[in-house]
């Protein structure tokens, strides 16, 4: 295997693997503090107690998500040399602001929400949960920000450095709200909340199916099940949104995952197909007609571009591109000569620059595509699964209504069944936007083959990418053994004796016992 | 003291860079400390009390790491790009060392058996270790040098790394944070853990202060440019000066059993050791072996005026809440810990 597919397989498995952990956080954080909210106002025990039981899956998870969170931070200097080279200038930024405005926020909260319990006030607490979603979300706002810029870039130019080429910020505003941004953001940010909701729901149908802590199970169950109608619901509309911008930002993408390789008007919705990328052609088997159209541009008769269209008009973009270079060159000597402002000199270097930026990275053809069958199929499956949550979920409030939610065996059984759907389609969302982007790193600006740390021996890769193989499943497993072992011993423990979260002698979140006679730190 | 450092952006970048390096050894740099003493006790409960000491904290105290990493990302891209990449290995294995650590905190105690927690005790162990060592030898090559072309492309292997120059200013940062490390102990320990602390403080004491002076003459003669800047700005020999008040204060201290009070020491001399180096370089951040031409200074690895404006701000509106809610959280957890409770 060459150093670029190593590098590649390697960002995208740690990725993967992160966005394994990183929904969680974002859901349970979320569910915890409007859980505590609710009993600071009606102080009904049971909510606490749900409270403290999900802190502790909670951290189970947390730790898993910061190892891997560093490994991401690390990775665009240790394997994207030339893509951190070339952006730093504006994605390093949003980076920084993550860990400023966000990690901080989160992980130092952390740290009293989890330990601090009977040292500090209820509301106080509760307070600390709060920053725990808070903080995370953000982290979630401004990674996707960096994310979103590589798919939409904007509010940049081109210039050339002594060290190379590279993108300069020009509108900070514009960089960070750009095309795709928005929808990005809450979609997956609601994704964690799916899949948040659906954990807890599942876990509170087991205990009601085994009968054990049902009392409060089914507090928690009927909880998770009105939070997961919600966002479920939600997450439809929102996903229709993201889908609209993503057809104005990156239309090949969206071509792919829906499988188009000719042009239409008033296209169809293919909802299953059998994609042939040698003859660039799709075998539909059940569409329904205009509603692709309707879709990605609210019109039933406007045109959806196929791959075939664009990929000729991308190679057109090239050609003029090319064609403009000589005579932007011959302009900025003349500018030169005439002693002409720096500002005008500056203008026709940066469109240069620019020129030569996208004369290269569109210059592409078949061969550079990824798998189309793979962008099409991840996501057709991620919308299959969010249709099926809405029916899941809103037959269950039904169910609620007619009294009989809890009784229902197999409902519950299906709950149970359906906790790892929700990772599924998340997982799937990214596959079919990170792979579904290619062949850019940077959309338009930048190939990914161009941005690979290429003086980094590939034995190295193949090293360091066995060795997080190796460490990831292990850490995996020691987290299934954990996780599992904490919802067997269940909310309240069978021995009286022993606390909820099984501390020793200790009351409830206590780390540490003190000697109260002597102030110190 | 150079005035760019006040007036531009590019030098107002390079204080801050400072600012996060001293954050991160100043507060990861006791968790680092105290988790190096795990493996020098044998006694479970002792163990618990070493985790239990920094576990509300020490997720905070390591964003500092993130954050500056985020930084030097943003504010000097080509410095990040170079240095990780060209590092490849040394930086990987200090991440699976921080990996590591962050695992071990969570999972120790999941299981009654003693292998399971004597294993994870070893991964705890490295995870601080590694690091704490690693550090030392990262800013050691950045700043005596590395085979870097005018590109920013590392030539060397990860060999060219272990040379004993940076080697030994890793073997100092490892006992600054043993330091540092066993200070906070004194305050925070009692019993056998606060005995050993004790011992190690004056270990790490002496152990620094040697190393210190032995790398002093090494630089002497690999890296003589090192000292160029104390002739030209004579008010950098403030950072030189806080180590040395800051060893007296250690050790009087120690001395007269003043043990809440030794932290002050570490303190000083942690700040005092990163700004020593910091000033010695300055204005270069990787120094080029090949040629001076290419090293990477704050002039040319700068980000745009307008990206360095933006961070200024960032982190003028941030930096000061950070600082608030970490040292409410400190407060709340004053006080001497035990071996009870922790992560389960
Ligand atoms: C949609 C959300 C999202 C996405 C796409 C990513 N992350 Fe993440 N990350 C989080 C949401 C998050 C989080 C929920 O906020 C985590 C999980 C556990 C935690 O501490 O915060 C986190 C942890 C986390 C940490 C550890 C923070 C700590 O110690 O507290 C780092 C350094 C990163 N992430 C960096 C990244 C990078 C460089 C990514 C890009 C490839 C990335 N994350 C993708
Ligand atoms: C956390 C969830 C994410 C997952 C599961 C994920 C998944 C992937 C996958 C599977 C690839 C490989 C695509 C291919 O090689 O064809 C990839 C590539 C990439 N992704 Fe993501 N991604 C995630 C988030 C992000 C974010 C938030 C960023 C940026 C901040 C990002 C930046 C990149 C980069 C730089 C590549 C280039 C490497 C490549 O193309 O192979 N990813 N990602
Ligand atoms: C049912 C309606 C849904 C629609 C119409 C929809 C639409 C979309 C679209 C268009 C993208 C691609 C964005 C891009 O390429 O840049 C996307 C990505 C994604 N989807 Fe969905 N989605 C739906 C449901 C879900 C569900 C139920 C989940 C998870 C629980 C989910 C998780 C994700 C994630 C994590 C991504 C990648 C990040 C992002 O671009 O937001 N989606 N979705």
């Amino acid at each position: 295997m060459d150093l670029l597919t190593l590098s590649r397989l390697q960002f995208g498995m740690t990725a993967f693997y992160h966005f394994l952990f990183v929904p969680l956080t974002l859901g349970l954080a979320f569910m915890i503090a409007i859980i505590k909210t609710i009993y600071l106002k009606n102080k009904d025990e049971r909510l606490d107690k749900l409270a403290m039981f999900l802190m502790k899956l909670f951290a189970i998870n947390f730790a898993v998500g910061v190892a891997t969170g560093l490994t991401m931070e690390f990775e665009f200097g240790t394997n994207w040399f030339e893509y951190s080279k070339f952006v730093g200038d504006i994605f390093g930024a949003p980076l920084a602001i993550e860990g400023l405005m966000a990690f901080f926020l989160e992980s130092t909260f952390i740290g009293l929400f989890l330990f601090g319990k009977d040292r500090i006030s209820d509301k106080m607490h509760t307070f600390a949960a709060w920053m725990v979603a808070i903080g995370s979300t953000l982290s979630a706002l401004w990674i996707l920000i960096a994310n979103s810029w590589m798919q939409t870039p904007a509010g940049y130019k081109i210039v050339e450095s002594e060290q190379g080429v590279k993108a300069v910020l020009t509108d900070f505003w514009e960089a960070v709200i750009n095309h795709t941004t928005v929808f990005r953001f809450l979609h997956c940010v609601n994704a964690g909340y799916i899949v948040g909701g659906f954990f807890v729901m599942g876990i509170m149908a087991l205990y009601i199916l085994r009968n054990k802590n049902s009392n409060i199970a089914k507090i928690g169950l009927k909880f998770s099940l009105i939070f997961s109608v919600i966002v479920s619901l939600a997450q439809i509309i929102i996903g229709d949104i993201h889908g609209y911008q993503v057809t104005h930002g990156q239309p090949l993408k969206m071509a792919m995952m829906e499988g188009k390789w000719e042009t239409e008007k008033g296209a169809s919705l293919d909802l299953f197909g059998i994609i042939n990328q040698e003859k660039h052609e799709t075998k539909v088997l059940l569409e329904v007609p205009y509603l692709l159209s309707i879709l990605s541009y609210h019109d039933p008769n406007a045109e959806f571009k196929g791959i075939n269209d664009l990929i000729k008009e991308y190679k057109d973009i090239a050609q003029k591109a090319k064609e403009k270079i000589p005579l932007l060159e011959e302009k900025l000597t003349e500018l030169e000569k005439n002693n002409a402002s720096k500002e005008e000199i500056e203008k026709v270097k940066a469109e240069l620059a620019m020129a030569k930026a996208n004369a290269k990275a569109y210059d592409i053809d078949y061969k550079d595509l990824p798998s189309v069958a793979l962008v099409f199929t991840t996501f057709h499956l991620m919308v299959y699964l969010g249709f099926y949550f809405v029916f899941l979920t809103l037959f269950g409030l039904y169910l609620l209504k007619r009294g009989k939610l809890f009784e229902s065996k197999l409902y519950l059984w299906l709950l149970v069944l359906s906790i790892p759907l929700p990772w599924v389609s998340t997982e799937f969302g990214w596959i079919a936007t990170e792979v579904g982007r290619q062949p850019w790193i940077v959309q338009g600006v930048m190939l990914t083959r161009d941005a690979v740390s290429f003086h980094v021996g590939t034995y190295n890769v193949l090293f360091s990418f066995i060795f997080f193989l190796t460490i990831y499943t292990l850490i995996f497993f020691v987290f299934l053994y954990a996780m599992v072992k904490a919802i067997k011993k269940g909310i309240e423990p069978e021995d009286k004796n022993q606390h909820p979260l099984n501390y020793p002698s200790a009351p409830v979140g206590n780390i540490t016992t003190f000697s109260k006679t002597k102030e110190r730190i | 003291m150079p005035v760019e450092l006040f007036t531009t952006l590019e030098g107002i970048w390079f204080v801050l860079a400072g600012f996060f390096l001293v954050g991160y050894a100043l507060t990861d740099g006791f968790d680092l400390g105290t988790g190096i003493l795990t493996l020098f006790t044998n006694k479970d409960e002792n163990r618990k009390i070493l985790y239990n000491a920094v576990a509300p904290v020490w997720d905070g105290n390591e964003v500092w790491l993130i954050a500056g990493g985020g930084m030097l990302f943003a504010a000097f891209p080509i410095v990040y790009a170079s240095a990780f990449s060209g590092f490849y290995l040394a930086i990987l294995i200090v991440l699976w060392a921080l990996i590591g650590r962050a695992v071990a905190f969570e999972y120790r105690n999941k299981k009654g058996s003693k292998t399971w927690r004597n294993i994870w005790d070893i991964v705890y162990w490295l995870g601080n270790f590694v690091p704490a060592l690693l550090f030392g030898v990262a800013v050691g090559n950045a700043v005596v040098g590395v085979p870097i072309d005018q590109k920013g492309v590392y030539h060397g292997t990860f060999f060219t790394l272990l040379r004993p120059a940076p080697l030994l200013m890793g073997i100092v940062g490892v006992f600054m944070f043993l330091m540092h490390g066993t200070a906070y102990l004194l305050r925070k320990t009692e019993g056998e853990v606060f005995e050993l602390a004790k011992k190690f403080a004056w270990i790490s004491f002496i152990g620094f202060v040697i190393t210190l002076i032995i790398t002093d003459f090494i630089l002497v003669i690999v890296a003589p440019e090192l000292y160029s800047n104390y002739f030209k700005y004579p008010l950098f020999w403030i950072a030189p000066l806080l180590i040395i008040v800051g060893l007296i204060l250690y050790f009087k201290n120690l001395i007269s059993s003043n043990f809440d009070k030794v932290i002050y020491g570490s303190t000083l001399v942690s700040i005092g050791t990163v700004l020593t180096i910091a000033f010695a370089s300055y204005p270069v951040l990787i120094r080029s072996s090949i040629n001076p031409e290419y090293n990477l200074t704050i002039w040319n690895s700068a980000s745009s005026h307008l990206t360095l404006t933006v961070m200024l701000i960032a982190t003028l509106i941030f930096m000061p809440m950070v600082i608030t809610y970490t040292i409410y959280v400190y407060r709340v957890f004053k006080g001497k810990v035990s071996s009870e409770g922790g992560y389960h």
